[in-house]
């Protein structure tokens, strides 16, 4: 019989939020069953110790003069992703740099220390990232299986998606009918509350969170979690130019996206107009 | 007398342990904390409604009531009041954190610091719990659907009669961990080989927060911070320590007092202090839930754009202080201060932390197990 | 001459006798006596007056639009911009007064004839269009103030449709060319950052 996978789960500048994301992955035992988990920050494991391993997983950011277990961070990554067949970064923190400091592939917009190290990277970012992504990446990485990769290595099964796909305030967006406040059901939160939905790459509602709801789907606005900017400035405010969104829906021309937008203000649809839930009608 | 350093890892976060000994009997412990990440700074010259984003992000298992925190301190500063709703369901969600919190820490880091046990019914109550979070607040961890004015959902009676089902349901579910009357197999078979009476500490309890049925002992004006030799602040209220957490804000249940009586302020005691309050939490927002007035506003428009604001409430470890000035809708000034830095502080021998009061005199060999039942949350430290 | 060549001849004459006699004193059967054509044929083109009217504003909007989205697409800053729009638009109000008549008394005074297919700015999209990346652009590149799109394009075009209307009443001391220096200059900097 073939042993199993060697991973090994370090840990940089954090919240842990990418471990207790995972921990929420409804088939985590059938999955660590599967592989030899040497090292995690927080599961039951064996002390950390500098050695080769087939998975490195990297939770969050990197920083100079931080320490991690005695050892300086970046040497700590550095020798660990020398000895490792394949990397995982997980989170928005480990890929681009996040709240807490560079990126192990990239440093917000440009390339990361690590970026030479390419080859052998798989990026899976979010704030935290999806149980399922991570659970994804690392099945795929294990069996040796093909990732189609977008060109910030992203796997393309998850991030081809928009975290719009599939929202339930799809319609009001197709209607361009705003929210008109917060903790409402109506209205689609892009023009007004910031929603970064429509061009922010992550399939959370396609598989939802926690198996039942997503942000936009409990009012809040997508953030644009998984992707390199994160976090903007006012993230609750759409940023807009004489009225007309400064970021719009990724894929088409802003001349097509005001045509169209007129067209569907033009006509209306009266009965998202109205309350959902209509106490007189 | 000897020095042992050791790298306390298996918590949230890493901790620094010194500990100075006699044999085997540590006499004192310096605890540091070198990790800093600079949150406060993060948020400044932001939106006040920013910190909503950022907030959560302090820590990966508490960050609920760092967002809880956040919107009221921003409501604090700005005079604002959310409605019974909006508070129920922020209580509602706070709760379960605390929930899904306790027993990951009893079943991931505190259970096998000692013996194996099989800690994936633990993360599968977990997961059930945050689902209920998710169901209110989009997903878990770190929503920010708490902002200042109340909150972003907007909930039929459909999700009402979910959450409750599934409240009755994880209750009756946790009886099997630490049943209503005190009981747990698991308690007993984690203390087969550990005596019960260590890590004593110093006996003096401290509560800040109001939320939840908890009530505070104490006034936020008296908390100072003063700087230690590692990166972590030393929290002290009227420049002495106190212990917060479980078993400070529930030493009135007439239960956890009798174990208290028996086994004063020992690891036993604070176990079953923070198992038991699960109890009383499911409990507690059992009653809540059937108060919802499903009509009532979730949201209400803030109107003033400057103010300071100082709050606390009761977050899985204990009193968790945000502090806040807002100019002009932008965050002038931010200032955290969680329960960790109450009761692992590093104090000096003359005036000790709970942590380290709870060390001395103890065989070394419990150590790891006796600074662990104060549940650390280096991570938050690290802020 | 194709169908649209024919339907364009059509649409041309309408308008001149729109300018001349009014819209609601102007026939079906007038457009085809001046086209010299039975007014059985002319229904092949438009079913009626207010498709045919609905198709005029499409046509100038479109034809509008296009000039604006070349003026659009030149790497000049929006202060140029701006005097380029306004020259367009008097060259227009010159060479076919019919068709700034057009858009300033049938449509703008007679918004229930639009009611059925042109709601809102259905028909006048393509030049409304261009007109708000006009102003995105120039907010993006921080040249323009920030402000609602309606209070600057209420200033825009109202000011100079206004000025077209003043020239075509010959109130206007001066030639509108005139006017184009001064005009530009005032919505500068009634826009500017």
């Amino acid at each position: 019989m073939l042993s199993k996978p060697k991973i090994i789960w370090i840990d940089g500048v954090s919240c842990y939020g990418c471990s207790h994301s995972f921990y929420n992955y409804p088939e985590i035992k059938t999955l660590l069953q599967k592989i030899k988990l040497l090292y995690h920050p927080l599961f039951p494991t064996n002390e950390f110790k500098i050695q080769k391993c087939d998975l490195l997983v990297i939770e969050g950011a990197i920083k100079e003069n931080f320490l991690r277990m005695d050892f300086d961070l970046i040497d700590l990554i550095t020798q660990m992703i020398k000895l490792s067949k394949k990397v995982l970064l997980i989170g928005t923190c480990a890929v681009y740099g996040g709240i807490f400091g560079e990126g192990v592939l990239f440093n917000k917009n440009k390339k990361g220390i690590f970026f030479p190290f390419k080859d052998k990277i798989i990026a899976v970012p979010g704030c935290p990232p999806h149980p399922e992504w991570i659970a994804y990446a690392i099945e795929m990485l294990i069996e040796n299986k093909k990732m189609l990769l977008d060109n910030e290595f992203r796997p393309k099964e998850i991030f081809s998606y928009t975290s719009h796909m599939g929202c339930i305030r799809n319609e009001y967006f197709e209607w361009k009918i705003d929210a008109k406040n917060f903790g409402e059901k109506e209205g689609c939160l892009f023009y007004e509350q910031g929603c970064q939905g429509p061009f922010t790459h992550s399939s959370c509602n396609k598989i939802l969170w926690n198996e039942v709801n997503s942000k936009p789907r409990a009012g809040t606005p997508c953030f644009g979690c998984t992707e390199r900017n994160f976090p903007k400035k006012n993230l609750f405010m759409t940023e807009k130019f004489m009225g007309i969104p400064a970021e719009i829906p990724i894929g088409v021309s802003k001349r097509a996206y005001l045509t169209i937008s007129g067209v569907a203000k033009s006509l209306r649809n009266e009965r998202l107009e109205r309350k959902l839930i209509d106490e007189d009608n | 007398m000897k020095i042992t350093k050791k790298i306390i890892t298996k918590i949230e976060g890493e901790a620094t342990l010194k500990l100075h000994k006699n044999q085997n009997i540590i006499e004192f412990a310096e605890i540091e904390f070198w990790q800093y990440r600079g949150i406060e700074d993060f948020l400044k010259n932001r939106h006040y409604n920013d910190a909503s984003v950022i907030n959560p992000r302090v820590c990966g298992i508490c960050g609920h009531s760092h967002l809880i925190a956040t919107a009221e301190v921003i409501e604090n500063a700005l005079k604002i009041k959310i409605t019974k709703k909006a508070k129920i369901l922020r209580e509602i969600t706070v709760g379960l954190e605390i929930i899904q919190n306790h027993i990951k820490w009893f079943y991931l880091t505190l259970f096998p610091s000692i013996k194996d046990i099989d800690y994936f019914k633990a993360l599968e109550f977990s997961r059930d719990i945050a689902k209920i979070i998710a169901l209110i607040a989009g997903q878990f961890p770190h929503n920010s659907y708490a902002i200042a004015g109340g909150i972003t959902s907007d909930l039929t009676n459909l999700e009402i009669i979910k959450i409750k089902n599934f409240l009755l349901k994880m209750f009756e579910r946790y009886q099997e961990i630490m049943n209503i009357e005190g009981y747990s197999k698991d308690l007993e078979i984690l203390f087969e080989d550990i005596p019960k009476n260590i890590g004593k500490s110093l006996n003096k309890f401290l509560v800040l927060g109001n939320n939840l049925f908890f009530r505070a002992n104490g006034e936020i004006k008296f908390v100072n911070e003063e700087k230690t030799s590692s990166f972590n602040k030393n929290a002290l209220y009227n420049d002495k320590f106190y212990e917060v957490g479980p078993l400070a804000r529930n030493l009135k249940n007439p239960l956890i007092n009798k174990i208290y009586e028996e086994h004063k302020d020992s690891v036993y005691t604070r176990i079953f202090a923070r198992l038991y309050e699960v109890n009383l939490i499911f409990e507690y927002l059992i009653k809540e839930i059937d108060k919802i007035d499903i009509n009532e506003k979730n949201f209400i428009k803030p109107r003033n754009k400057n103010g300071k604001g100082k709050i606390s409430i009761e977050a899985p470890r204990g009193s968790l202080i945000h502090e806040i000035e807002i100019e002009n809708e932008k965050i002038k000034k931010y200032n955290i201060i969680v329960p960790t830095q109450f009761n692992l502080a590093n104090g000096n021998k003359q005036n000790l932390s709970p942590a380290q009061a709870a060390l001395i005199n103890e065989d070394e060999k419990y150590a790891d197990f006796i600074f662990k039942c104060f549940d650390i949350c280096a991570i938050c430290v690290s802020h | 001459m194709s169908k649209e060549e024919k339907k364009l001849e059509i649409m041309k004459t309408a308008l001149n006798l729109f300018a001349k006699q009014g819209f609601y004193n102007t026939t079906i059967s007038d457009i085809a006596k001046e086209m010299g054509m039975s007014v059985g044929n002319m229904y092949n083109y438009f079913p009626s007056k207010e498709s045919l009217a609905k198709e005029l504003l499409i046509y100038t909007s479109k034809k509008f639009g296009e000039e604006i989205r070349k003026i659009n697409e030149i790497e000049i800053p929006s202060k140029e911009k701006i005097k380029k729009i306004v020259e367009l638009y008097f060259k227009m109000a010159k060479s076919e007064p019919e068709l700034v008549d057009y858009f300033m008394r049938v449509y703008l005074s007679n918004k229930e004839i639009f009611n059925n297919g042109c709601e809102g700015m259905l028909c006048v999209s393509a030049f409304v269009t261009e007109i708000m990346i006009f102003f995105e652009e120039g907010v993006r590149r921080k040249e323009l103030k920030n402000q609602d799109f309606f209070a600057a394009f209420g200033l825009f075009m109202g000011y100079i449709g206004g000025l077209a209307f003043l020239f075509r009443e010959g109130i206007l001391g001066k030639d509108l060319d005139e006017y184009i220096e001064p005009v530009s200059e005032n919505i500068y900097n009634a826009l500017k950052a």
